[in-house]
C-alpha cells in the first residue's frame, strides 16, 4: 500500500494569486484570532500559578473567588484556544486562501462578515459563560446548548462560503487544500453536532455511551476540523513559502486516515476489550498518513532549508510541522496498552495535547498570520526583531514546558504503578516541574505579547520597512 | 499526475467517518451493560451536589475509573485502597459521566468509603479547607460555596461507594 502512495510525485503549486477580493472579513477574522489568543493564555499562567501553590488561589478578591479557581478556568482555557484563537485563525486564513485557489471570488463576502461577528459572539460568549459556571462539563464539549447552536451557525456560515466558491472555481483541478477546507467545514460541525447532541439541551448521552461518545468526539472533532484544516493550511503554506511545488498530492490526502482510533483515550477503562484492541490496531495504522506527511515535508522542503533563516513564518511553519510528526509518533506510543497503562490521567497527556495544539497547530497559525496578514494589508510586518522574539521565546519556552511535563508524568506514572506511596507525596514531588512549567509558561506569554505588538503595530501601520510592491494589496 | 476528484474524496471521507462511527460508537450502544449494584439512582439532593461537582469542575482534577491494571496496586493513602475496578454497569444511571481524564488529586469512584469516622463530615471539612488535611496539596478550598450547595456536593460524593 505504501508504495503505491510514495511514487507519484506530481508538480503541484498552489495557482497564483486569483482575482482581488475584498478580504476585510479574512482579515478581522485573524485579526480576532489574535485577541482571542490572550484569554486562554492568561488562562493558563493563571492555572500553572494555581498548581504551584493552590493557596494563591485565595489572592484572588473574595467576589471573583468562584470564578477564578481552577475547575472554572481549565474549561476557558481549553474552549477559548480551540474554538477562539485556533478555529478563528482557521476561518480567516481559509476564507483568503479558498478566493486564491479557486480563481473565484469568495462566495459571499457580506455573509463572511457576518460569520466573524457572530464567531466573535461565539467566543465572548464562552468567555464570560465558562467562568461563572455555565457548562455542560464534557471535555471539549463545554459550550453551553445555545452557545452550541451558534459554533454549529458559525460552521455552517463558514462551510457555505467555502464550498459555495469552491463550486464556483474558475480552475479545472482542485488543489488539495480546496479538499481539505471542504471536508473540514463539512464533517467537523457533523462531528461537533453529534459529539456535543445538540439536538438534547443537557448535551449528555447516559452511562458508557456517553464516556464512549465523549472520547469519539474529542479524538474526531480533533482530526475532522483542528487536523484536516491544519494540513490544508500546511499543505498551501509549504510551497508557497518555500518556492517549491508540493512534492506530492496524493500523499497529502493520507491524512485522514486516523479517524478511527478515538477509542484508544479510554485503554485499560471500563469499554469493552475488542473496541481497545480495534482501536490500537487503528492507532497503529496512523504510522501510514504520518509516514506519508513526513516525506512530503521533507521533500517540498528540500532544497529551501536555509530559507527559515530569512523568513520567521516559515520557520514557525517548519518547527509546526516537525512537531507534528512528533505528535503522531506519541500519539501512536500512546495508544500501546503498556505505556498507556503508565502515563495514562499523568501530566504527560497534558504535555501531549500542548504539543498538538500549541507547537503544532498554534505554529501554524503564527506563520498564517505573518504570511497573510501583510498581504491582506499590501504593507510589510512591523518588526522583525520582535518576530525574532516571538519565535525564540515560545520555541524555547513551549520546549521547556513540554519536556517538563512529560518528565512530570512519567514520575508520576511511575510512582503510581509502584504502588504503596501515598498519593499526597506524588503530588508534592511535582512541586518543582510547576514552578519549571509556570516559568516556562511565562516565558510563551511574553513571546506572545511581541505577537499581538507586531500584529497590532502592523495593522496600525507603523511599518518599520518600506510597503510591499503595490500589487500585493487587497484590502 | 491528476488528483482524485472532489467528489470521490468527501464521499470517501465522510464513508469512513460513518463507518467508524458505527463501529466505535455504534456498536458498543448495541451491548449496553445492565446496572450493577454500583449503580446510583441519585436523589434530587444527589443529583444536585452532582452537578456542582461538574460545575466546580472536580472532574479536571479527579477522574471516576478504575482500571483493570491498578486494582492492586492503586494507592491513595496505602496500597490497593483505591478500590475495585469500574465495570460498565456501574454508569447506568449517570448523565453524563464523569470519568475524567487526569489525575491532579486521587481517583474519587470509592471515596465514600475512604475517609475515616463520619465520611459525610470529614467531607464538608476537607472541601472547605483541603491544606489542612494534606499540607501541600493542588486543591482549593471550596469554602466559599454557599452551605447549602457544600452539603448538596457531600451527599453525592457519598454516593461514591
Ligand atoms: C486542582 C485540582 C483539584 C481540584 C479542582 C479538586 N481537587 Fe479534590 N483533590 C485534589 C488533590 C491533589 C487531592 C489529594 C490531597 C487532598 O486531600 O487535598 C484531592 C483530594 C480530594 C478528596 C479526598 C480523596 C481521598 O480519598 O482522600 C476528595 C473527596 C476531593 N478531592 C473532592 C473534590 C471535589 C468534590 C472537588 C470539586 C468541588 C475537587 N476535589 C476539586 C485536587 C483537586
Amino acid at each position: 500500500m505504501s508504495q503505491t502512495t510514495v511514487t507519484t510525485p506530481s508538480p503541484q503549486t498552489p495557482p497564483a494569486a486569483g482575482p482581488s477580493h475584498e478580504g476585510r472579513a479574512a482579515r478581522w477574522f485573524l485579526y480576532s484570532g489574535v485577541f482571542w489568543l490572550f484569554v486562554p493564555g492568561l488562562a493558563g499562567l493563571v492555572m500553572a500559578l494555581f498548581l504551584y501553590d493552590a493557596r494563591t488561589q485565595e489572592w484572588v478578591p473574595e467576589p471573583l473567588r468562584s470564578a477564578v479557581i481552577f475547575g472554572r478556568l481549565r474549561p476557558l482555557h481549553v474552549n477559548l484556544l480551540l474554538f477562539g484563537w485556533l478555529s478563528m485563525a482557521y476561518a480567516g486564513s481559509i476564507l483568503h486562501i479558498v478566493p486564491r485557489l479557486t480563481g473565484a471570488p469568495l462566495y459571499a463576502e457580506p455573509l463572511a462578515r457576518l460569520n466573524v461577528f457572530l464567531w466573535n459572539l461565539l467566543v465572548l460568549g464562552a468567555a464570560v459563560s465558562l467562568p461563572l459556571g455555565f457548562t455542560q462539563g464534557r471535555e471539549y464539549a463545554e459550550l453551553v446548548w445555545p452557545l452550541d447552536l451558534l459554533q454549529l451557525l458559525c460552521f455552517g456560515i463558514l462551510a457555505v462560503n467555502v464550498w459555495g466558491t469552491a463550486l464556483r472555481r474558475r480552475v479545472q483541478q482542485l488543489y488539495i487544500s480546496v479538499w481539505s477546507f471542504m471536508a473540514a467545514t463539512s464533517i467537523g460541525p457533523l462531528v461537533y453536532a453529534v459529539g456535543n447532541k445538540v439536538w438534547d439541551p443537557s448535551g449528555a448521552y447516559t452511562g458508557m455511551n456517553d464516556a464512549i461518545m465523549n472520547y469519539f468526539y474529542v479524538h474526531n472533532i480533533f482530526n475532522a476540523w483542528f487536523t484536516t484544516g491544519a494540513l490544508g493550511l500546511a499543505f498551501y503554506l509549504l510551497p508557497k513559502l518555500t518556492g517549491n511545488p508540493l512534492f506530492s498530492h496524493r500523499l497529502a490526502i493520507w491524512g485522514f486516515a486516523s479517524v478511527w482510533t478515538g477509542q484508544h483515550h479510554l485503554l485499560y477503562g471500563p469499554g469493552p476489550e475488542w473496541l481497545e484492541i480495534f482501536s490500537v490496531g487503528f492507532s497503529i495504522l496512523t504510522f501510514l498518513p504520518n509516514a506519508a506527511f513526513t516525506l512530503n515535508y521533507v521533500k517540498t522542503m528540500e532544497g529551501a532549508w536555509h530559507k527559515v533563516r530569512e523568513s520567521v513564518a516559515l520557520r514557525f511553519l517548519a518547527v509546526g510541522c516537525a512537531f507534528y510528526i512528533v505528535t503522531c509518533l506519541q500519539g501512536i506510543a500512546q495508544s500501546f496498552r503498556g505505556f498507556n497503562a503508565m502515563v495514562h490521567f499523568t501530566n504527560w497527556v497534558i504535555g501531549h495535547s500542548h504539543l498538538a495544539f500549541v507547537a503544532d497547530y498554534s505554529f501554524f497559525c503564527f506563520a498564517l498570520v505573518y504570511t497573510f496578514v501583510p498581504q491582506l494589508l499590501g504593507r510589510a510586518l512591523h518588526s522583525r526583531r520582535l518576530m525574532e522574539w516571538h519565535f525564540w521565546l515560545t520555541l524555547v519556552g513551549l520546549t521547556v514546558f513540554m519536556v517538563d511535563l512529560w518528565v512530570a508524568g512519567l514520575v508520576q506514572g511511575q510512582s503510581w504503578s509502584t504502588g504503596g506511596i501515598p498519593f499526597m507525596e506524588t503530588v508534592r514531588a511535582m512541586q518543582p516541574y510547576y514552578l519549571i512549567r509556570l516559568l516556562a509558561g511565562l516565558a510563551v506569554g511574553a513571546g506572545q505579547v511581541c505577537f499581538a505588538i507586531t500584529i497590532w503595530k502592523t495593522a496600525r501601520g507603523e511599518a518599520a520597512y518600506p510597503a510591499l510592491r503595490p500589487g500585493a494589496a487587497l484590502a | 499526475m491528476r488528483p482524485p476528484s472532489i467528489r470521490y474524496l468527501l464521499f470517501g471521507s465522510l464513508l469512513f467517518l460513518l463507518a467508524g462511527m458505527a463501529v466505535t460508537v455504534g456498536l458498543p450502544a448495541l451491548d449496553e451493560a445492565p446496572p450493577s449494584a454500583l449503580a446510583v439512582r441519585y436523589t434530587p439532593q444527589e443529583e444536585r451536589g452532582r452537578a456542582i461537582y461538574l460545575r466546580e469542575g472536580c472532574g479536571y482534577c479527579h477522574t471516576q475509573q478504575v482500571r483493570a491494571v491498578e486494582v492492586e496496586r492503586g494507592t491513595v493513602h496505602v496500597r490497593g485502597d483505591i478500590g475495585p475496578e469500574s465495570a460498565p454497569g456501574d454508569y447506568a444511571f449517570q448523565k453524563p459521566v464523569l470519568w475524567g481524564t487526569s489525575r491532579q488529586g486521587p481517583d474519587l469512584s470509592h471515596v465514600a468509603g475512604r475517609p475515616p469516622g463520619n465520611s459525610r463530615e470529614w467531607q464538608l471539612q476537607h472541601l472547605a479547607e483541603p491544606q489542612r488535611f494534606n499540607p501541600g496539596t493542588v486543591m482549593p478550598s471550596f469554602r466559599h460555596l454557599p452551605r447549602e450547595e457544600l452539603d448538596a456536593l457531600a451527599d453525592y460524593l457519598m454516593t461514591l461507594r
